[in-house]
């Protein structure tokens, strides 16, 4: 079971447990205000395990191996595992570069025991997601090979700098896996480089795995249902504590000007005279008729050398520099002064009628109210759901002059 | 975008107003107060008027706090006391109740915000407008109407600021998170600004696609809201409205607060800085001196690779 410790027992060892207890009738006979609360529940213990100023790793390289290999196609996952697959990860891509603005991530593909790299460490989300609805369209044979992939995706990993944290994601659908020397030492290989390895399994548990998982301080779980896969997924949005062997570095950053005239859409006629026409970098090498280089006014500049890209964040071709606009930096601050738990209390003792945030009344159905530690406000459920996990700011303490003033 | 006419669709606006005394429009005319309240309250009725199902939500902040001036809870309930009058006011000239009731609701509001000003308005003079605070109580109300709302009703949320003051620098982070949010849930925001080009409020804009507009008279200001910022971000395309600012991304170092092209990041805590400095001043990391050969041989191996 996913959740075990790194204990010896397995959850068939433990003792009895009566899961069936902790759901309870309310007077109408129904159990959805219990599940609901059970629900709840989980969410906030979740939140309440996330503990703030750890040294995080915000440059995150992240490679995911992704298993091809017969096993993918069962469809014990609707329709196959490996369109179920597809789908989440897409999902999970976005979220990734939504919360982790400057990482990158590659993507390798194991099948026929051999290991491929479809996808470069990089930073586009676009080419991601093609490239994950490609693997859907792909075949699936054979096996796996873990060692061949963890070793390939070592091969790139090991060359970055060490300032960045270095992560595999596996997701594995067979049982088996096709090594052609003793994944033992490249296990110990992984550990040595700082390379965090976290496997999602989609069949069973798997020692190997296990192992891996437990030797470079990741994660292994194994999935019960889509949903449970998705959340496990999501899991490995959040930035993980910065590895022992990680440096620390300053890293010099530059921030082009948005030599932006005219429309977004790129509105080349509209261009004045002081920004010449010129072609952009990132898309110089594309060959495709439709997606080539594009002749405009419109783009960033390269603070350093002058070269033109269109997206940001990137790292400049000709002078290497990584260019970022300021406010990808600010996507990520929220991990780093997260706001503090609310303090659970009792619905019946609070003095106020409504929820600060939302202005909901508080009716007989609400069993907790929520407080912030460092306003006083009272907030409902939803809110401090919400508070926690999307906006990352408290509006109690944002719309007090000095914090603690006022109850 | 094609379905927009065919489905159920309601669309929410949540405007906040500074109603920070020290805007240089109220120094100078504080009557104009007035002026600016009544065109919010046309502006918010207009949206009402569009579409029965319409919503409206009005948030004001000063220095000192921010508050909800007219949200769904209030038209519930009648304020005790004054229900009286608020009805007489409905009896006499025929207005539709729900106008009535949003400018009777708004005027008793407001006057919580002036109380509070003048009692902390002489020690806190400089503090900024908690528009950044009154974003994020707009957003844990937008968010609860999403969820409110009926199964197969589609929402469109969008936020509108009315603002004369400048800055909001010490309130970055909130700003940032209010933004990233909106992006996230699909909320426009809009910014009109009465007196000062912000920067901040223009990345905001940019970010979530809504429009910023200083508007170059004040007694204009009704026409201004009417003109850009009542009609849905789907119509505006085919409206001609001012051209999109010009939006400056370069980030502000935190040791000097200047504006930089090439800086230095932490990589622990993503602190900007404009030198080299041995300590993060945010964290406390110690770092290692850069420039070594190594480092440098590792960076081109890199560069290769990605």
């Amino acid at each position: 079971m996913a959740d075990e410790d790194e204990g010896n027992e397995y959850r068939w060892e433990t003792g009895y447990e009566k899961t069936w207890e902790a759901i309870k009738e309310d007077d109408d006979g129904m159990l959805e205000a219990s599940v609901a609360e059970i629900v709840q529940r989980a969410k906030r213990k979740r939140q309440a395990e996330r503990r703030p100023n750890t040294r995080l790793g915000m440059m995150r390289h992240l490679y995911i191996i992704l298993d091809c290999s017969d096993a993918m196609s069962d469809q014990d996952l609707k329709p196959t595992r490996q369109l179920c697959t597809a789908k989440l990860l897409e999902g999970f891509i976005e979220e990734y570069f939504d919360q982790n603005p400057i990482s990158q991530m590659g993507i390798i593909v194991t099948r026929n025991k051999r290991a491929e790299l479809v996808c470069e460490l990089a930073g586009n989300v676009h080419k991601h997601v093609d490239i994950v609805k490609q693997f859907a369209q792909g075949p699936c044979s054979g096996e796996p090979s873990l060692q061949n992939s963890l070793e390939l995706a070592l091969s790139s990993l090991r060359l970055l700098p060490g300032h960045a944290s270095r992560e595999v994601l596996i997701i594995m659908g067979s049982l088996t896996t096709c090594d052609p020397h003793d994944i033992n030492v490249t296990i110990q290989k992984l550990k040595a480089e700082g390379v965090r390895c976290s496997v999602i399994g989609l069949a069973a548990e798997v020692r190997v795995c296990r192992q891996l998982s437990k030797e470079t301080g990741g994660m292994y779980s194994v999935i019960l249902d889509d949903c449970h896969f998705r959340d496990l997924l999501l899991q490995q949005v959040e930035p993980p504590p910065a590895a022992r062997t990680q440096d620390s570095s300053l890293v010099r950053m530059g921030f082009p000007h948005h030599n932006r005239i005219g429309n977004e859409s790129g509105d080349t006629t509209s261009a004045s005279n002081n920004n010449p026409m010129s072609f952009c970098m990132c898309h110089l090498d594309v060959e495709s008729k439709v997606d080539s280089s594009k002749l405009g006014a419109a783009g960033h500049l390269c603070p350093q050398c002058g070269s033109k890209y269109c997206e940001l964040p990137v790292e400049c071709r000709s002078c290497g520099l990584t260019l970022v606009s300021a406010p990808h930096l600010a996507r990520s601050y929220h991990h780093l002064f997260p706001v503090d738990n609310f303090q659970e209390l009792d619905a019946k003792e609070i003095k106020v009628s409504d929820c600060f945030g939302c202005r909901r009344k508080f009716v007989e159905f609400d069993k907790h109210a929520y407080k912030c530690k460092a306003c006083f406000r009272i907030f409902c459920l939803d809110c401090d759901i919400f508070v926690h996990d999307t906006l990352h700011s408290c509006p109690g303490c944002t719309s007090t002059a000095k914090i603690g003033v006022s109850t | 975008m094609h379905l927009i006419f065919t489905e159920v669709e309601t669309s929410l606006l949540v405007i906040a107003v500074d109603l920070h005394s020290r805007q240089r429009y109220l120094r100078e005319h504080p009557s104009q107060l007035m002026h600016v309240l009544d065109s919010v309250v046309t502006l918010a009725n207009m949206h009402l008027m569009l579409k029965t199902k319409n919503k409206v939500a009005i948030v004001g902040c000063n220095a000192a706090r921010s508050d909800f001036i007219f949200c769904d809870t209030d038209a519930i309930q009648p304020q005790p006391g004054q229900s009286g009058q608020s009805g007489l006011a409905r009896q006499s000239d025929g207005q539709y109740e729900l106008f009535a009731h949003l400018e009777t609701s708004v005027k008793q509001n407001i006057k919580k915000f002036s109380v509070d000003e003048n009692s902390s308005f002489f020690d806190d003079k400089d503090g900024e407008s908690l528009i950044a605070g009154a974003l994020t109580m707009a957003l844990c109300y937008i968010n609860r109407m999403n969820r409110e709302k009926a199964t197969g009703e589609k929402l469109n949320s969008r936020l509108l600021i009315v603002t004369g003051c400048s800055g909001g620098a010490s309130q970055h982070m909130a700003y940032m998170n209010v933004f990233f949010t909106a992006q996230k849930l699909n909320i426009v925001l809009d910014v009109c600004s009465l007196d000062y080009e912000l920067g901040l409020l223009q990345q905001g804009c940019d970010i979530t696609g809504g429009l910023f507009l200083k508007i170059p008279q004040l007694q204009g200001l009704l026409q201004y809201l009417l003109w850009v910022f009542l009609p849905e971000p789907p119509i505006r395309k085919k409206l001609v409205l001012p051209p999109p600012a010009k939006v400056d991304y370069r980030a502000a170092c935190f040791c000097h607060r200047n504006l930089i092209d090439i800086g230095f990041v932490c990589s622990i805590c993503l602190s900007i800085f404009c030198k080299f400095s041995p300590i993060c001043t945010t964290c406390n990391t110690v770092f290692k001196p850069p420039g070594s050969l190594l480092s440098k041989k590792k960076k081109k191996a890199n560069k290769n690779v990605c």
